[in-house]
């Protein structure tokens, strides 16, 4: 027969203090490994997020990037009208020609972050659809105007709506601000490509080109008719494709998460099999009345498991909450990360604690409340009664 | 001290205890350490490559915007300027796939050995970088992570400019933290011309060696106020100030991981302490007998405290030397990695294991001061009469 | 050497007070072993623990060995038991992790004395109780009665004037029991030490000079015990 549950969970509220060190040190380190776990969640979330699965990127050959990239008036032309691009209403290719620019922007704080410029066309909206201008309006052609991202805004001297932005070799007035789901285009700013290209005195007019695919057209096929066009060294891949490698990047950044909660988990471990311990080892008496009334060794055993359990579920459900918030609160303070060694700008990356962090952060407890808890409850299922119930 | 055996042998009382206790606790230094190895990165980065007689001339726009080639020439002439190479971005990857995963620049070979002189590249290599027209001097930073040595024949895809480069590796910077890649600017510039394309006549930046550091401040404003009516602007900033920029980029992430750090930390005090407060719950009785003999109370307290600091101590020790273990296995592995960039180098220095065996010392002591003073604080004759 | 006069203790147990001593006076000569008796909750206890300055009177006073004892602070009162009383319990007398010399070393290490001269100390002490040979051993080691002769040892290896006994031979078998009480007669007569222990034991009688019996705090009657010479 089973002990009553009140027996596992009456005896952690009696040895409180040595029950609540040990719940804090899991929700610690369940703190700690959720925080960054989601840190890199809501870096590979914004990359993922980017990117339609109708649209296609053309770069020039080799480029892995949209900033070091080049491309020629011509090679647009002749591209935007190849079969399998789509057209909008009035029959106009959707094609948009881009131009990507990191120039410096200065932070409220005196800092200075490398900033994506894009410089756009109206088409550019048609093929970005994800990409809805909330506040303001779109930028006229040629009026040094500019729209930013939600990621942008506030994030700098000058970018909010209505604000001028002083970027390059000009300024610029914000008029309008644009979502698109926490994407990374919301940590860009959009201007008029050829104010950009005289701005930025480029030899060549775009960076690349996005396309949107016609409703039923074959991608690869329009991929490779594109890549192997031999008058120009071009390059076509899917949006999503593009963005998802970029987002690789941050995988051997997982590798560190997994370090960190190896070691912390391991080191909870520990400090919860020590509790344990001395749980049993103080309670020698009374588990040798248990046996000797006739309950079982597994009785005891699963008792004690649900102690230790019970010790890490409460640690989880503590160190979550506590995750959320402080990520919440580090969030608004610094205003979403910056992130951006690899691409050379900034990425701003909202902090959110997903569901998937938190899978892991239970996986973790569990692991370390089985773990840290088998080894003294073997012990104290093993215990014979006689033993127990000698003095000490 | 002549208590130590007396403290030492509480603590192998209960060896089981003991163990997991400065096992955990070596496991947090482990990390703690691990993790400071970042943001320490940045620091030796800043400390080990800039030098205060270079100062980075940018256009003011951004570091992506290009400066015109004559800009260098008008520098070289100013006073007190020993000498002024110029950095290009060529942008070559080694491996498609991964894009460029180290950064490469065109440079002057000639100004390079003195602009660079604090760097002590071997004057063979760079004279050999002269000669050789498509000769490379790549960091030992690069060097590791690519498995590169010298003498090696490397060739790179042009990811920013339309032509790929093929190399041949002539020498080293002999630097752990550096990772740059250096190639000529000729050979970019005639492979450039050959393939149909205007001659190279932008630069990306200029570095300036100034003969004295007294002299970097006013050249520095020199150098703006001569182009402060040309086409393109240039902002001049002393090489730590860039250094610091650069790095300002990664300040949110920095921020997290001290966070964690900080909570890692946190976690140490609590093991400790639960294991403190353990120890001395089940010694009521005997610690109420040594009263009796005669040990005073701020004895009893400094023998607790003493066992607690000296188990941190030692489960402090351990963690640093795994973690310094670790780095050595993780050294492979190390170098300039695209996503973390400077942060990468997971390399241990002897300051951060000081850091990690003080932060344990430190855990130790606050840990152990509850119950220690508890315990100590107990009327003798109270404690007599609960336990007898 | 122990004068107590018209002591009282009274101390909160939770939210009762208890009146564990009602002007009680004794007083005991230098070299004597004294035995307090009386049953349970008589006040026995606490009595001795003012005896050997583990507490302090609510009122009265207590002069041990030429001291004021109701003046000292906690800190004085360590360093009075230091030097001037041995301490035998009836249970956890012992270090459990340390071996019996160590035991016994224990209140040399409150002293100044150097390495070298605390073994040779604790080595005599151990040979008195006739247990030379087993200097090594941890108390699971021992058997009670061993482990008793080591704490005697221990009380008297910094030869304090008074030794203090609370109940030595409670947890002990018949031979053991005379054994130990034997000892510590021994003790007042060839150490001249003052001997003052509480005890159940009725054998105890046939070993001491006097008898304090105890009831309720109040000191009923003295007699002369049977060892007395």
């Amino acid at each position: 027969m089973p002990l009553p549950l009140r027996y596992p969970l009456g005896n952690l509220v009696v040895r409180r203090t040595r029950t609540l060190l040990t719940v804090s040190v899991i929700a610690l380190v369940v703190v700690a490994t959720t925080l960054f776990g989601s840190l890199i969640s809501s870096l590979k979330r914004t990359l993922i997020s980017t990117g339609n699965p109708r649209n296609l990127i053309v770069l020039r050959k080799g480029s892995t990037n949209d900033g070091s990239s080049g491309l020629t008036l011509e090679a647009f032309q002749a591209v935007r009208f190849f079969e399998g691009v789509g057209r909008d209403e009035a029959g106009q290719p959707l094609a948009s020609p881009e131009l990507v620019v990191q120039p410096f922007f200065r932070t409220p704080s005196g800092g200075r972050e490398n900033v994506l410029v894009r410089g756009v066309e109206a088409v550019a909206l048609k093929v970005h659809d994800d990409v809805h201008i909330v506040e303001g309006r779109m930028f006229e052609p040629s009026q040094s105007e500019a729209i930013v991202g939600r990621g942008v805004s506030g994030r700098y001297v000058g970018a909010k709506v209505g604000d001028t932005l002083e970027f390059g070799r000009g300024r610029w007035k914000v008029v309008g601000l644009f979502e698109s789901h926490g994407s990374s285009f919301e940590s860009e700013v959009w201007v008029d490509v050829r104010e950009l290209a005289n701005d930025a005195k480029r030899p060549l007019p775009y960076s690349g080109f996005r396309l949107r695919a016609a409703d039923g057209a074959d991608l690869e096929a329009l991929i490779r008719r594109i890549g192997g066009d031999p008058r120009w060294a071009l390059e076509a891949s899917r949006e999503t494709d593009y963005y998802a490698k970029q987002a690789e990047s941050a995988n051997t950044l997982y590798f560190i998460v997994a370090g960190l909660a190896l070691l912390a988990g391991i080191g909870a471990t520990f400090g919860a099999t020590n509790t344990l311990y001395a749980a049993v080892q103080s309670r020698r008496a009374e588990i040798g009345t248990l046996r000797a009334l006739g309950f079982s060794q597994a009785a005891i055993l699963v008792s004690f498991l649900i102690e230790s359990l019970a010790i890490a579920v409460a640690g989880l459900v503590i160190g979550a909450a506590v995750a959320a918030g402080l990520g919440r609160l580090v969030s608004h303070l610094l205003g979403g990360i910056g992130f951006g060694a690899a691409t050379f700008t900034t990425s701003v990356i909202e902090l959110r604690v997903g569901p998937t962090d938190l899978v892991g952060a239970a996986l973790l407890a569990l692991t370390i409340g089985v773990f840290g808890g088998l080894a003294p409850a073997l012990r104290a299922a093993r215990m014979r009664p006689i033993e127990a119930l000698r003095k000490a | 001290m002549k208590f130590l055996p007396f403290i030492w042998r509480q603590l192998v009382r209960n060896r089981l205890r003991t163990a997991l206790t400065a096992g955990a606790i070596a496991l947090a230094v482990a990390l703690v350490c691990l993790l400071l190895t970042m943001p320490a990165g940045m620091n030796a980065m800043l400390k080990n490559l800039a030098s205060n007689t270079r100062i980075v001339v940018h256009n003011k726009a951004g570091i992506t915007y290009q400066l015109p080639y004559s800009y260098i020439q008008k520098i070289r002439a100013m006073p007190g300027v020993v000498g002024a190479a110029s950095w290009t971005w060529y942008g070559g990857a080694f491996e498609i796939e991964k894009g460029v995963t180290f950064p490469n620049f065109a440079v002057e070979p000639d100004a390079a050995g003195v602009v660079w002189q604090d760097y002590k590249i071997d004057p063979q290599q760079l004279e050999s970088f002269r000669r050789h027209r498509n000769g490379a001097l790549v960091g030992r930073g690069t060097l590791r992570t690519q498995h590169w040595k010298i003498g090696d024949q490397v060739a790179l895809r042009g990811t920013a400019w339309p032509v790929d480069l093929s190399f041949e590796i002539v020498g080293e910077i002999p630097n752990d933290r550096s990772p740059v890649f250096w190639l000529q600017r000729e050979y970019l510039d005639q492979a450039l011309r050959a393939a149909g394309r205007p001659a190279l006549d932008s630069l990306g930046i200029i570095w300036v060696r100034v003969d004295d550091a007294s002299r970097v401040e006013p050249l520095m404003r020199e150098i703006d106020d001569t182009f402060r009516n040309s086409e393109a602007q240039t902002a001049s900033e002393t090489e730590q100030s860039y250094f610091k920029n650069f790095f300002s980029m990664l300040q949110g992430f920095v921020t997290v991981i001290l966070i964690v750090t900080g909570l890692v930390a946190l976690c140490i005090v609590f093991i400790a302490a639960n294991t403190a407060s353990m120890a001395v719950r089940e010694r009521l009785g005997e610690i109420a007998v040594l009263k009796a003999l005669g040990f005073s109370r701020r004895l009893i307290f400094a023998t607790l405290l003493a066992e607690a600091v000296l188990l941190s101590t030692l489960g402090g020790a351990l963690g640093a030397l795994t973690a310094f273990g670790l780095t050595q296995a993780l050294h492979g592995a190390s170098g300039w990695n695209p996503a973390l960039g400077p942060l990468g180098g997971f390399v241990v220095s002897e300051a951060i294991l000081v850091q990690g065996l003080f932060l344990a010392l430190f855990v130790g002591m606050i840990s152990g001061v509850v119950p220690a003073f508890g315990a100590a604080r107990r009327s003798v004759a109270a404690t007599l009469r609960e336990v007898f | 050497m122990i004068e107590i006069r018209d002591v009282s203790r009274i101390y909160r147990r939770g939210a009762d007070e208890v009146h564990a001593l009602e002007h009680v006076s004794l007083h005991v000569d230098r070299g004597r072993f004294v035995a307090l008796m009386g049953p349970s909750g008589s006040g026995k206890s606490t009595l001795l623990n003012l005896v050997a300055g583990l507490d302090r009177p609510s009122s009265g006073t207590v002069e041990v060995a030429g001291q004021r004892l109701n003046d000292l602070s906690e800190d004085e009162l360590a360093r009075f038991r230091a030097r001037h009383v041995g301490f035998v319990f009836q249970f956890f007398n012992l270090i459990p992790v340390l071996d019996a010399r160590s035991n016994v070393e224990l209140p040399l290490l409150l002293t100044k004395l150097g390495k070298a001269e605390c073994r040779a100390r604790a080595d005599m002490a151990l040979q008195v109780v006739g247990l030379g040979e087993r200097a090594h051993h941890k108390p699971a080691e021992l058997s009670g009665g061993e482990q008793q002769r080591v704490a005697i040892a221990r009380a008297i290896v910094s030869d304090p004037e008074i030794v203090v006994a609370d109940e030595p031979t409670g947890d002990l078998d018949a031979k053991n029991a005379v054994e130990i009480l034997g000892l510590l007669r021994d003790l007042c007569r060839e150490f001249q030490k003052t001997v003052v222990m509480v005890t159940h034991d009725p054998r105890g009688e046939t070993f001491v000079d006097e008898i304090h019996h105890l009831d309720k705090g109040v000191l009923q009657d003295s007699a002369p015990g049977k060892g007395a010479a």
